[in-house]
Order: C-alpha cells, then sequence, then structure tokens
C-alpha cells in the first residue's frame, strides 16, 4: 500500500472515533472528502516527483477550495473557487460552529457550521499525518495528530469510547506503521542474489511480506492486549465490553448539557424593559400552572448551579411517558391535569421545554428528552420557540399528615443537602431560630417560608445586586430586600441546613390569564425553591412576595401556606372546581403496565449497588477471574489426558484377542485399532512438551525414543515402556498392520514418571498449571486468526494496482538474464 | 482370514533373508575388518538392485571389498580394470568372425556376469564409461544391432580414487547418476588395522571365503525386498527429501526423480536388512547421504565455503520434518 493512502486511511479510521459526538452522518462524508482531497494531492505530488514541501503547501489550497466548493457554493466563482464572497461567508460559517460547539453538549446537530468546522479539523489532521509520515518519513510522529483526533471524543464524552471504535482508530495507525515500515524496507534495494533464479519468488523488490507479518502480528497483538487487559481488569474498566459508545443501554449514556449561568440570565430578564410574551397556555383546571424550565441542585457558597443533564436515546419523550417522579409515593392523591403550551416565535433560543411539575407525559415535535432526576425536557439539536406541545402533569395534592409524617430521606443523593463549608454560621443558627417550634420537616419548612414571605420583613427589589460569598449574609442579615433569585437561594440554602432536600428551579409564573388563555411575559421569569418530602416528592415553595409589592404573578401553593392547629389534617389545598378537574385518582403505580418503567429500574441496577461494593471485592472478583482464566489451560489438559487413559485403558485386552481382530482388519483397514497406539503417543508427546522436553521436527518415532532413552537414561522398565509407546506408534503410521499389542495405561504413566523425574520441582509445577502443550495449541489457533489477516492483506494487494497476471512473466523473463550476469558462471 | 498364510510367509521370507544377508555380511567382514557400516551399505545396494561407487584413497581395500561380496555369493564374478585406452567393446564384447562356421561370433565381454568389479572407472575415456552406463541402466547389451540380456542379478561395483587426477576423467552426473550409492571407504581404525596385518600378513585371506549364498538365494532375498511395504507418507518423505535438494541455495543441482527411485529401494532394502517389513523414515535418514551425495553439485556459495554435498544433505534431513499422519 502507498504510504500517502496509508496515512489518509489510518487519519480516516481515527476519524471515525468521532461519531458519538455528532447526530446525523453530513459531518462524516464531509470530513472523508477532506482527507480525500488531502490524500489524492499526496499521491499526485509523489506521482510527479515533487519535493517534499509542495504537498504541505499545496494541500491546504486544495483543502480550502474543497470546503469552497461544500459549503459556499452559491458564491464561489465556477462554484469552486474562493472569491471575496465566498471568503467571508465561510468565515462566519466557522465563527457560528464555534459557538454552536460552545453551547450545544454532544451529540451536536451536524449543521453546517460545525460540520465545515470539523471537516476543516478532520482536513488539517490528515495534512499533518501526511506531513509526518509521507514528508518527513516520522510516521511514528502521525501519531501524534491522530491521538490529537482521537482524545476529542474522549474529552467531550463522559462515556468512554467504545472498544470497536478504538480498534478501528488503532488498527488505522498500525496500518500506517507497517505501511512506512514496508516502503521504508523497500528503499534499502534488492539483496544480490546469487542462487537459482527458480528459488527467487520475488520481482525487482526484496521481500518485506515476512516482516510486515510479524510488525503486523505485534500490533495485533497490542491492541489485543490493551482492550482486553482493562476488560478483565474490573476496577480499570468502567465500560464493560461489547459497549459502543454514546447509549449503549448499560452504561449512563447521553449528551450532558450545560447551562450558562442560569441566574444571570434571569436577571436580565426580569429587568427587561419591554415585557414580551414568553408563552401561552391553556389546561384542562383554568389554573395557572409554574412553568419549570429546569432546576439547579449545586450549591457552590455563592449560586445555584445545574449539574449535567443526561438524555439518552431512550429518554425520549416521544418514546412514552416521562419517568416517574422521583419520591412521589402510591399513598398520595395525584391530580391529573392537561396543559397545551404554545411558546412564542420571537423568544431567544430555548433547547428546553417550560413544563409544569411533575410532567408525566410530554408530547413535542422534535427530539426532546427527559432528564430523570429533575424531569427536565432539553433537547440538543431542537429549539422551543414556536413550539406547540401538550403535557400531563400529575400533581401530587398531599395531605398535611403525609407531609408531617414524610421523612426527608434523600434517595442516597446526597447532592440535595450537601453545602460548601466557609458558609456564614448565623444563618444555620438563623435557619433554626426561625423554625423554633416545629416538629416536623414539613413544619420547618412551611415556617422559613413565612419567614420570608411575611414575618421576616422582607421586601422585593429587582435592582438588588451583591454577589459573591457575602451575598447571602447581606441578603439575610443586613438588607432583606431581593428578587426571586436571593429569596429562593436562601430558602433552599437553609432548607438545607435544616437536612430538607432543596434545589432552585427556575422557569417563569403562572403568568396571567388573558381572554381564555394564560399569558407568561418575560418579567414572569422566575425562580422558587423545591423541597423534597419523601413519599410526595418534590414540593414547590414559593418564599418570594407576591403581588403589587412583589413578583406579581407568584404564589404560594396551598400546601405551604401556615395551618392553624384547630384546622387539623385539611384535605388539601385549592379543592379546585371539580368541574375542570380531568381526573383525581390515586395512581397504582406498581400495577400499571409501564415496560419502560421496568427498563429503567433494571437499567438503574447496575449504577445503584456499585459504590456499595467494596474495592478489595471487586479485585478479588477480578483476581479470581484472572484466576480462573489462567487455570482453563490446565483444566484443557487434565481433561485430554483423562480421555486418552481411558482410551488405553479400553484397550488393555486380553493378549489372544488383539491379533485376531488385527489380522481381521486386514492391511488397509487400520481404524480398528488406531486410538489406543495414538492416545498414547499423544500424551507422550504432550508430557515432552510441557517438561520442556522438545522435540525434533526431523525425529521419526524410533529416533525420539533412542534420544529420550540415552539423554534422560531411563531405566530399562521404563525404556521398554517407551519403546512399547513408540514402536505402536511407528507401526501405526509406517506399516502395512499396526501392532498386535499396543501400549497400555501402565506404560504411559511409567514413561511420564521417569521423565518428571529428570527435571526440577517448579518445571513439574509449571507443566501442571501451565502446560505448554495447551498453551501452544492456543496460540496455533491465534495464528490461524492471523493468518486470516494475512488473508485479508493478501487480497488487497492483489486487487491493488499492480502488474495484470499476464505481465507477471514478462517481469520474469526480464530478471532472468540480470541474474545471469550477478552470478557469471553459475552453470 | 485370507491373510494370515501371506502374513506369516512373508514374516519367514524376511526371517530368511536377514539369515542370509548376515552370513554374507560376516563372510565379507572376515576379509575386511572394522567396516560394518560400508559392508551393510553394499549389501543393501545388492538387495535394491542397485550398482555401488566406492571412491577412496588407493590402498584402503576397495577392490577387496568388491571382490570378497563377490567370492561370498556362488555367482560369476568380472573384473575390469579401467585404463585410458580401454575400448567399449572390451567391456561388452565383440563380434569376431569364426573362420571356421564362416560368421560372426559374440565373444561376451566381462560384462556378462553377475557381479562387475569396474577398477578405477574414472580412468576410462568417456566413450567406454558411457558403454557401461548402457548395462547399467538397461541390463542389456547390444552389438552389431543385436541386443544380449545381461545377467541377473547384475551389479557393477565402480571404484575411484577422487585425488589422483592425472589420466582421469571424472565421470559426468549423467553417469553418476546411475549409480544407487557412493561409498567412501575411509582409513581402518588403529585396532582393525592392526588386526588387518595379523590375518593378512600370513595369507591371503579372500581365498579362504567360501561363497554362503547361491544366485537363486539373492534372487529370492530380492524378490523379498521388493514386498516390503513403502507407506504413503514416507512416499511423500522421500519425495519431500529430494525436493528439498532441488531448492537448496546450496546446491546447484539437485537430485533427479531417478535418486528418489533408487533412495526408496534402497531403503525396501535397508528395513529388510533391520528385519522390517515396512519402511520408516529413519531408514530414509541414513541413506540420504550415500544415496544422494554423489549425484549433487555445489552452489558456487558452498564451494567457497567448503561445504560439501553430504553436509548440506545432512543439514536437509535436520530441516525436512517427519511425515505425521496427523
Amino acid at each position: 500500500m502507498k504510504l500517502p493512502v496509508a496515512a489518509g486511511l489510518s487519519t480516516a479510521a481515527v476519524a471515525i472515533t468521532l461519531y458519538p459526538l455528532f447526530d446525523g452522518g453530513a459531518w462524516f462524508w464531509a470530513s472523508m472528502g477532506a482527507i480525500l482531497v488531502v490524500t489524492v494531492v499526496g499521491v499526485v505530488a509523489g506521482r510527479l516527483g515533487a519535493r517534499p514541501w509542495v504537498t504541505p503547501v499545496a494541500a491546504p489550497f486544495a483543502l480550502l477550495v474543497y470546503l469552497t466548493a461544500v459549503f459556499t457554493h452559491d458564491l464561489a466563482w465556477l462554484g469552486v473557487v474562493p472569491t471575496k464572497d465566498s471568503l467571508p461567508l465561510l468565515a462566519e460559517l466557522v465563527s457560528t460552529g464555534f459557538d454552536d460547539i460552545q453551547r450545544y453538549a454532544a451529540p451536536v446537530p451536524a449543521n453546517p457550521g460545525i460540520t465545515l468546522l470539523t471537516a476543516g479539523g478532520v482536513g488539517l489532521i490528515a495534512l499533518l499525518v501526511d506531513l509526518f509520515a509521507v514528508r518527513l518519513r516520522r510516521a511514528a510522529l502521525a501519531g501524534l495528530p491522530l491521538l490529537a483526533l482521537f482524545t476529542v471524543p474522549a474529552a467531550v464524552i463522559t462515556d468512554p469510547i467504545g472498544w470497536p471504535a478504538f480498534v478501528i482508530g488503532a488498527f488505522g495507525y498500525v496500518g500506517l506503521l507497517v505501511a512506512d515500515g514496508r516502503e521504508r524496507l523497500s528503499h534499502w534495494g534488492r539483496a544480490v542474489v546469487v542462487r537459482r533464479s527458480r528459488t527467487l519468488t520475488g520481482g525487482g523488490s526484496p521481500d518485506t511480506g515476512r516482516l510486515a507479518l510479524s510488525g503486523k502480528r505485534i500490533g495485533v497483538t497490542a491492541i489485543a492486549l490493551s482492550i482486553l487487559l482493562p476488560a478483565l481488569l474490573p476496577a480499570l474498566s468502567p465500560d464493560p465490553l461489547f459497549g459502543f459508545g454514546v447509549g449503549n443501554g448499560l452504561g449512563s449514556g447521553g449528551g450532558t448539557i450545560a447551562i450558562p449561568d442560569a441566574i444571570a440570565k434571569l436577571s436580565g430578564q426580569l429587568s427587561q424593559q419591554n415585557n414580551d410574551t414568553v408563552l401561552t397556555y391553556t389546561s384542562s383546571d383554568d389554573q395557572p400552572r409554574y412553568m419549570r424550565i429546569y432546576a439547579l441542585d449545586l450549591f457552590d457558597g455563592t449560586k445555584f448551579t445545574p449539574s449535567g443533564l443526561r438524555g439518552r436515546p431512550e429518554d425520549r419523550v416521544s418514546e412514552g411517558p416521562l419517568p416517574p417522579a422521583p419520591g412521589l409515593g402510591p399513598a398520595v392523591t395525584v391530580k391529573r391535569a392537561e396543559t397545551r403550551i404554545s411558546i412564542s416565535e420571537d423568544i431567544g433560543r430555548l433547547t428546553f421545554l417550560p413544563l409544569p411539575y411533575p410532567a408525566v407525559q410530554v408530547e413535542a415535535d422534535g427530539d426532546w428528552r427527559a432528564d430523570e432526576s429533575t424531569l427536565t425536557v432539553f433537547s440538543t439539536k431542537d429549539e422551543a420557540a414556536g413550539l406547540a406541545y401538550r403535557v400531563v402533569t400529575g400533581e401530587p395534592e398531599p395531605t398535611t399528615t403525609q407531609l408531617d409524617t414524610a421523612l426527608p430521606q434523600p434517595e442516597g443523593e446526597a447532592r440535595y443537602v450537601s453545602l460548601p463549608s466557609g458558609l456564614d454560621p448565623r444563618i444555620a443558627a438563623l435557619a433554626k431560630r426561625v423554625t423554633s417550634g416545629a416538629t416536623t420537616q414539613y413544619q420547618r419548612a412551611v415556617k422559613l417560608q413565612n419567614w420570608f414571605t411575611h414575618t421576616g420583613k422582607f421586601t422585593y427589589n429587582i435592582r438588588a445586586s451583591g454577589s459573591g460569598r457575602q451575598a447571602l449574609s447581606h441578603f439575610l442579615f443586613d438588607e432583606r430586600s431581593g428578587y426571586c433569585e436571593q429569596f429562593a437561594s436562601a430558602m433552599a440554602v437553609m432548607a438545607r441546613m435544616l437536612n430538607i432536600p432543596a434545589r432552585v428551579a427556575i422557569g417563569y409564573t403562572g403568568g396571567t390569564k388573558i381572554g381564555d388563555k394564560w399569558t407568561v411575559r418575560v418579567h414572569d421569569a422566575h425562580a422558587w425553591p423545591e423541597l423534597y418530602f419523601a413519599g410526595v416528592g418534590w414540593l414547590r415553595f414559593e418564599p418570594t412576595p407576591a403581588g403589587a409589592a412583589g413578583q406579581g404573578t407568584a404564589e404560594a401553593p396551598q400546601y405551604t401556606l401556615p395551618v392553624t392547629p384547630s384546622a387539623g389534617p385539611s384535605a388539601g389545598p385549592s379543592s379546585g372546581p371539580a368541574t375542570g378537574t380531568d381526573d383525581s385518582d390515586t395512581l397504582g403505580r406498581p400495577s400499571r403496565p409501564n415496560p419502560r418503567q421496568i427498563d429503567r429500574d433494571l437499567g438503574a441496577v447496575p449504577l445503584a449497588p456499585a459504590p456499595g461494593m467494596p474495592v478489595i471485592a471487586k479485585v478479588g472478583v477480578g483476581a479470581a477471574v484472572v484466576l480462573l482464566l489462567a487455570l482453563i489451560p490446565a483444566a484443557a489438559r487434565l481433561l485430554s489426558r483423562s480421555r486418552r487413559g481411558r482410551v488405553l485403558g479400553r484397550t488393555a485386552p486380553p493378549a489372544g484377542a488383539v491379533p485376531a481382530r488385527a489380522a481381521t482388519a486386514g492391511g488397509d483397514d487400520r481404524a480398528g485399532r488406531r486410538p489406543p497406539a495414538d492416545a498414547a503417543w499423544l500424551e507422550l508427546c504432550d508430557t515432552l512438551t510441557d517438561l520442556g522436553m522438545p522435540r525434533r521436527r526431523d525425529e521419526s518415532p524410533r529416533a525420539l525414543g533412542r534420544r529420550i532413552t540415552e539423554r534422560y537414561e531411563l531405566d530399562a522398565e521404563s525404556a521398554a515402556s517407551l519403546a512399547r509407546i513408540v514402536s505402536a506408534e511407528e507401526r501405526l503410521r509406517y506399516a502395512r498392520t499396526p501392532a498386535a499389542a499396543g501400549p497400555g495405561r501402565a506404560d504411559v504413566r511409567r514413561v511420564r514418571r521417569a521423565l518428571a523425574g529428570n527435571v526440577s520441582r517448579w518445571r513439574r509445577l509449571g507443566a501442571v498449571v501451565a502446560p505448554m502443550s495447551t498453551l501452544l495449541r492456543i496460540r496455533a489457533v491465534g495464528e490461524r486468526a492471523l493468518d486470516l489477516f494475512d488473508l485479508l492483506e493478501g487480497v488487497r494487494l492483489r486487487s491493488g494496482p499492480g502488474p495484470a497476471a499476464g505481465s507477471v512473466q514478462a517481469d520474469r523473463s526480464y530478471e532472468a538474464p540480470r541474474e545471469t550476469t550477478l552470478t557469471g558462471s553459475r552453470r | 482370514m485370507a491373510a494370515t498364510p501371506d502374513v506369516t510367509d512373508a514374516e519367514t521370507r524376511l526371517e530368511d533373508l536377514v539369515d542370509t544377508a548376515r552370513r554374507i555380511r560376516d563372510a565379507i567382514e572376515s576379509v575386511i575388518e572394522g567396516k560394518s557400516d560400508v559392508v551393510r551399505l553394499t549389501l543393501t545396494v545388492l538387495l535394491a538392485e542397485g550398482h555401488l561407487l566406492i571412491e577412496d584413497v588407493p590402498g584402503v581395500g576397495k577392490t577387496m571389498l568388491a571382490k570378497a561380496l563377490a567370492r561370498s555369493i556362488d555367482c560369476p564374478v568380472k573384473r575390469v580394470q579401467f585404463t585410458p585406452d580401454l575400448l567399449p567393446s572390451d567391456i561388452t564384447g565383440v563380434s569376431a568372425y569364426n573362420q571356421q562356421s564362416r560368421e560372426f561370433e559374440f565373444k561376451p565381454g566381462p560384462v556378462f556376469a553377475n557381479i562387475v568389479v569396474g577398477d578405477e572407472i574414472n580412468r576410462a575415456s568417456p566413450k567406454t564409461q558411457s558403454a557401461l552406463l548402457e548395462c547399467m541402466e538397461e541390463h542389456q547389451v547390444t552389438v552389431d544391432g543385436v541386443t544380449y540380456r545381461l545377467e541377473s542379478p547384475f551389479m557393477v561395483i565402480a571404484t575411484q580414487n577422487p585425488i589422483e587426477m592425472e589420466g582421469t576423467y571424472p565421470l559426468p552426473e549423467a553417469q553418476r547418476d546411475r549409480f544407487t550409492a557412493r561409498i567412501a571407504m575411509g582409513y581402518p581404525e588403529a585396532a582393525a588395522e592392526l588386526e588387518m596385518l595379523d590375518v593378512h600378513g600370513a595369507s591371503q585371506p579372500l581365498d579362504k571365503l567360501d561363497p554362503v549364498a547361491t544366485t537363486a538365494q539373492v534372487h529370492a532375498l530380492i524378490s523379498a525386498v521388493r514386498a516390503v511395504y513403502v507407506s504413503q507418507p514416507v512416499k511423500r518423505y522421500a519425495v519431500d527429501l529430494v525436493a528439498a535438494t532441488r531448492s537448496s541455495p546450496d546446491l546447484r543441482l539437485g537430485a533427479s526423480p531417478r535418486a528418489t527411485l533408487h533412495l526408496v529401494r534402497c531403503a525396501r532394502a535397508h528395513a529388510a536388512l533391520s528385519g522390517r517389513d515396512y519402511v520408516i523414515p529413519d531408514d530414509l535418514q541414513d541413506l540420504a547421504v550415500p544415496v544422494l551425495a554423489h549425484r549433487l553439485l555445489p552452489s558456487m556459495e558452498a564451494q567457497g565455503q567448503r561445504r560439501h554435498p553430504e553436509q548440506v544433505i545432512t543439514e536437509l534431513v535436520r530441516r525436512v520434518p517427519v511425515p505425521d499422519t496427523r
């Protein structure tokens, strides 16, 4: 294979590993085209015998022309040549591409900007590989740009790259090295041949096949080891075998979405001059609902930020109901309602769906996926602008008793109660003081909210400033003035201090009713805390002052309002007009047939017990597996030995019976007596191999027996046994009729013992634990597999450009005289 | 059941063969001391219906060996001393005009015997040498358009001196190829030489040698050898061995298909002499050097390194794997 082609192929192989980053295949063909362009330039330059610097100079131009032709076809001259119109467009595409890459998480949509960036990048890598491998003849160095390309998916995707992708990439690189080695060897020139021409197989170049073969074997072995070894060591492999990149169903999978400073965006929206409509909705019970966009669960001491979202392909909302709301138990009454939402065309880029919480089902066009823990619905390629969709919610309507008895067990997710160290200690004291007198967590939460909205004398002020570590203390102790962000954050932090799991939700309030529709405007952007109660799930609280002096459309849920002790267990909030209610039932979750839920439960299994398994146990299991694998050859050896023993035992017949049988069997029918002598011989050979007493290829059975007897000074009895085995095998192979009396099991045992007495104890142990004979057989199987690779190699070479069958003959006759002159008077 | 008599018959024949061969061997060894390998090989060639070329320095007992073999078998033996002026008719015989019968009458030459000893064969002119060739290969003589059959068994034992170059015509490859085997006598060991002094000093031991076998017995031996079984793997091994000489870079000329034939024939005899009715690879290995070496031409490289065909063959034997039925 020509070196430039090998360079191109290796780049292409590594480029394949980029595939989990993209959605759709446009990037692939564009990238392959870029590689092809660079490769063709390299090959043509090589053909024309151009100087080495020509390709690195010419290829970028070719690449530019290619990118122009593909991406700015319309503005280019003749559709190909870059013009002063097409170049700025290209640059603009590049910058959009960069922006998109910043904005999207993998898998990113293959829009023109990103595709251009990818194709250009891959083309540049191909250029570098070509430069290193072909022009500078440093093929090993070409691994660096390839590695750079390889690290892109490795760095971007949290999951490890699937092993098949790795194998393809690695083979690409090995192929490049092999091609380089071959090319290098072929430059050594032809060996001066003195032997006869008929023994010469090749034409004008030295036979590099053998070297390439060993190179390939080393390469294949190295790749196989790098795949198998981590897979066998449980501690090192976060990804089980047989996963291919993203969404393999076993791993956690899915892209993560980075949300750029949500809070900052919120304050910007609230202070905007024009109060445009964001969305409108109608609901089946005609109640306003907070439209939640996403939830922030990490608190770093200054602000809440979201942890990554997970959206696997099977989490698409189009595939069925959303994951069940976390923590919502079967005892709680659930109010079902349907909401139809339409988002304004004019809003900026929004890749989340504003939804009432908790959504049970979402019907929306596009690839929208639900995050399991927050029920946030997002997309990596579709936008919400102009979208109209339907949501079914199942709002919990817990009774006070249920809330009172609920224990805040944070489902193993400590992140909802974790707080950074170094927080103002006064805050914790304040939280305790404010909630003193409350006996349950729920009552504490209610008191907390009440303190913010009423007793704490907070005022709503959208101009509130202050950030950093002191902002929280400043808000709570000094200023007591702020907007929804401060209220939500402060309440969430204080709730966490009281050991109530809390997070901050970002979205919109329910808006105002205009006509028969609820309208949500920019100023309705809002943040509120969500607190967790086991059995009920996440509940919205509203610490931000509502009404004219606060956030206009904010509304505290019924259950968060303080109850008078006499009221007793109320029937729940807003036991609203039953007319609009769809249906209100306790969802018998276990009985509900939901295959996806079962799937999800299964999927969760590997995650849940994993942290519970101690490292020691993992190492132990790994060691046990390794040990078992290591003992397979020994077991196989024992098995074959006992099988042969049985065969031999079967033929310790009375002496009279055997000759008759042999006689009747006659000359050619040797099958009758074949197995026993064979078994003894095979066992002898394996024993010799195991004990490190090699057989020579040129040794007949008789010669082997003679040598063994002399070399290891066998006693008369063992020597006689050995002679029996050997002569039986000899007759079996070469005589007209096999031996009358074959060797018995005792013969084999005696010889084995005599031979074993000649070697060290370690060698004997090795013969049992890691029998060489079996290992060699395993190696033979491996070599056969490698031969398959060679076969493929042969196929490729034959189909490649080379002399046709007819011209080979001509080559040979041309070669002949040259050889004659070389060797002079040979004949 | 029908096979049983055959098997027993073959076994007795084999026993006879081993017995007769031992007697001949003992007889020869009473004359040639300490050369049992050479004697055994000579017998092998005889039983393989081949011809033997003995090559060594003068005075090591080449002619003595040939004579001893001839004497121990009760059959006509002729001896030809090859000289540069020897003519083909001196070997094959001439048609002489008989005055009385007024007809041409064929006077048989020395080839009309069971064993022909050709001494210093490389001293004769190529024309004479080639006259012997026809006899060796075809077992017949053609004089004046009339073909005469030779005796059976017919064996030529030729000797030649390797170092005496003056007045010699080296045997061409084609002619060497007709000899089944070539052996070198080698100097005797000290003890054997000492004993020789005792025995040969007083009298001529050859005179005391009485025939121990008849022509008919030798015929029987030869037919027994022909019945020795050569399995398919062994045949393949023989072909492999010979093929290896053709592809070896150390050899300019490999062995011919006739060599393969001779090799297997000798292996049969070798096996029979060991009392086996089947050939094993060891037989071929033992015979590879004497049967193949004299037919080969070393390459310039090998000659430069002073590697003789014998060495090359030994290495080849070590390289070619022994056939395995599996």
